[in-house]
């Protein structure tokens, strides 16, 4: 499946089918702003509750149009994620308004992590993390349903393999 | 664990005596803290009993020092064999390291002053695994230290020998760059620090003439220890450069009180960075500095990541020589000069698009790329000039960019990722399809760069005899 929401350019490079990553990260990431956008939230109404000061309402609003603008932005912002494996290396695309890019060759990788927090537990994702030599190397696919990271942990650690050359 | 044929050897029986000077060492910067801190109390103090406790403190933390030390070096050992490098260490938590020889990337003789004195001289063994991960043989014998920095060498490079026999005479060394402490102080001089310092003075002298007042001149005490503590840290560390070139690799020398001496084997250099300041622009002086996984650059004190600290045109090019022997093409002279002083589009270089100029209004003409067989070549800086080389096969991952500016604009960002050190290699601002492009292109040239590349044991590349 290829997006419909980022347009052609130097983020599509020609013949590369990008494979999206599972929807259930949205839940994991919304129900991390729940909890921290709700707890403020319920202190402001409270607050202003128990105060009975009017414009005191101006903070449970501010966390109400946070929680909102949130809703809009993840589910949008975790469609743009995309992955593709090629022959000889990794392509990880992510972002809307800052949006990147990042190509890494099987022969560069060091090691591979495959990550999953609490939540992430709970609602069945994990992710994983590709390591080269140079820690400028931002290569995280979060939100991959666990038997695929553990299928795509153990292919790229093969390929690196394979094709481990020093550094 | 480790197999029968190691023989384990011991460091240097003076190591506790030079390691263990470390705690009065700091023991008494810290008592000299305080009294630089509070005059007038440190002088109460004099006159009472109080300084006797200071001392016992001194002499008590000095013993537990030294013998601190005593006991770790009898718990230090390590043995060498084809493979790797063993070192077993640790009086509480036991360490046991062991550093593959076919990862080597580069051996530093270290010789603190105290060490210097003595005939010692501490091996670092960098191996690239992040911070942390080299390996420390201190204190050996001078002698010892660099015998074995030649073994090593040689058995990383793939000669294999026989146990007890020496493995291969050292290789002769060939001085090619040297600086003079003259130039060593006049750079200095010219640098961004004097200038801060010159304008830190100039508004100095119009405070106080201003004010009246003569006692504003102590509040900048501590910013003029700071001034004089870089120029003499720098000074010393980079006293008496020498940068030479042997089958063993680059091998680089310096330090007016603590002595350095690099070997870095020929492929272990991941990036290069020329840099020239405004100040440097009139006699044409550079500065190189290059990434080697595991010197991590991290502490911006070190000296480990200086290719040339200060030096001419030709001495630069030497420089980039000595890294990239064949920059892959017909004319390099030319295309370095265009690279380090030029603008615009000449000897091929791409440079931003005209709509970039919005985003950076003054280097826009001559921040640009160019990519030749071997390397790619980043040319930035208008006022500070830079001049980055990535050899294709040293590319770690690559990747593209763009922010809503940018988007814009029509214009993306090209980063190649190297090993951690002071280059970072960047191309900001290239037309969006260009970016998109080049990235495409680069990872195909560092695929086909790494699989012509010569072997990790560089010496069988001429034949294992």
């Amino acid at each position: 499946m290829t997006s419909q929401l980022i347009p052609a350019g130097p983020f599509d490079p020609p013949g590369v089918v990008w494979a999206p990553v599972s929807p259930r990260l949205a839940a994991v990431r919304l129900s991390i702003a729940g909890i921290v956008l709700g707890v403020p939230l319920v202190g402001g109404v409270v607050a202003a509750l128990l105060s009975g000061v009017t414009w005191l309402w101006v903070i449970p609003g501010v966390f109400v149009v946070l929680g909102l603008w949130a809703a809009w932005l993840i589910p949008r912002q975790v469609r743009a994620v995309g992955y593709a494996e090629r022959a000889d290396d990794l392509l990880i695309r992510r972002g809307i308004l800052f949006r990147s890019m990042v190509v890494v060759p099987y022969g560069r990788m060091q090691y591979v992590d495959v990550q999953a927090g609490p939540l992430a537990r709970w609602f069945g994702i994990a992710a994983v993390q590709l390591h080269t030599a140079s820690t400028g190397t931002d290569a995280v696919i979060d939100g991959l349903p666990p038997t695929e990271a553990t299928r795509l942990r153990d292919k790229l650690a093969s390929r690196g393999e394979a094709r481990l050359a020093g550094l | 664990m480790t197999g029968p044929e190691l023989t384990w050897r011991r460091m240097h029986p003076v190591t506790p005596a030079v390691k263990g000077w470390k705690v009065v060492a700091v023991l008494l910067a810290i008592a000299v803290q305080q009294v630089g801190n509070n005059v007038q109390q440190a002088g109460a103090l004099l006159v009472g009993r109080a300084w006797l406790i200071a001392l016992g403190v001194i002499v008590a933390g000095g013993l537990l020092g030294f013998g601190y030390a005593a006991v770790a070096w009898r718990m230090t050992r390590f043995a060498i064999d084809d493979e790797a490098v063993y070192l077993h260490s640790g009086v509480l938590f036991r360490q046991q390291r062991k550093a593959r020889l076919d990862r080597l990337q580069a051996v530093d003789v270290v010789q603190p002053v105290l060490a210097r004195i003595l005939g010692l001289a501490e091996l670092k063994l960098e191996v690239a695994g992040g911070t942390g991960s080299a390996v420390s043989l201190a204190f050996l014998k001078e002698g010892d230290a660099a015998a074995l920095r030649t073994e090593l060498l040689a058995r990383a490079a793939g000669v294999r020998g026989v146990e007890g026999a020496p493995l291969r005479a050292p290789s002769a060394e060939q001085n090619v760059l040297e600086v003079p402490p003259t130039r060593l102080v006049a750079a200095m001089a010219r640098s961004g620090a004097t200038l801060a310092a010159g304008l830190g003075l100039i508004g100095l002298i119009i405070v106080v003439v201003l004010s009246g007042q003569i006692g504003t001149v102590f509040v900048v005490i501590p910013a003029a220890f700071g001034f004089f503590a870089f120029y003499w840290g720098r000074f010393t560390r980079e006293f008496n450069f020498r940068a030479a070139i042997s089958p063993e690799g680059i091998g680089l020398r310096h330090g007016l009180l603590e002595s350095r001496s690099q070997s870095v084997p020929p492929g272990r250099v991941q990036a290069l960075r020329l840099t020239q300041g405004p100040f440097w622009r009139g006699p044409g002086w550079w500065r190189v500095e290059i990434n080697v996984a595991g010197y991590s650059g991290a502490n911006a004190q070190a000296t480990e990541n200086v290719l040339l600290p200060v030096g001419d045109r030709d001495q630069a090019l030497v420089a980039i020589w000595l890294v990239l022997p064949d920059l892959g093409v017909a004319d390099p002279r030319a295309l370095l000069a265009a690279a380090m002083d030029g603008t615009g589009a000449e000897r091929g270089f791409t440079t931003m698009p005209r709509q970039a100029r919005w985003l950076d209004p003054l280097a826009w003409r001559r921040t640009g790329y160019v990519v030749t067989d071997r390397a790619l070549l980043i040319r930035s800086g208008r006022f500070i000039r830079r001049l980055v080389l990535v050899p294709h096969e040293r590319t770690q991952s690559l990747s593209v960019e763009q922010g809503p500016l940018q988007r814009r604009l029509g214009v993306a960002s090209l980063v190649v990722h190297s090993t951690p050190g002071p280059v970072n290699p960047k191309v900001p601002h290239l037309a969006a399809a260009v970016a998109g492009a080049l990235m495409t292109e680069q990872a195909a040239r560092a695929r086909t760069a790494r699989a012509g590349a010569g072997p990790e044991l560089w010496m069988r590349l001429a034949g294992d005899s």
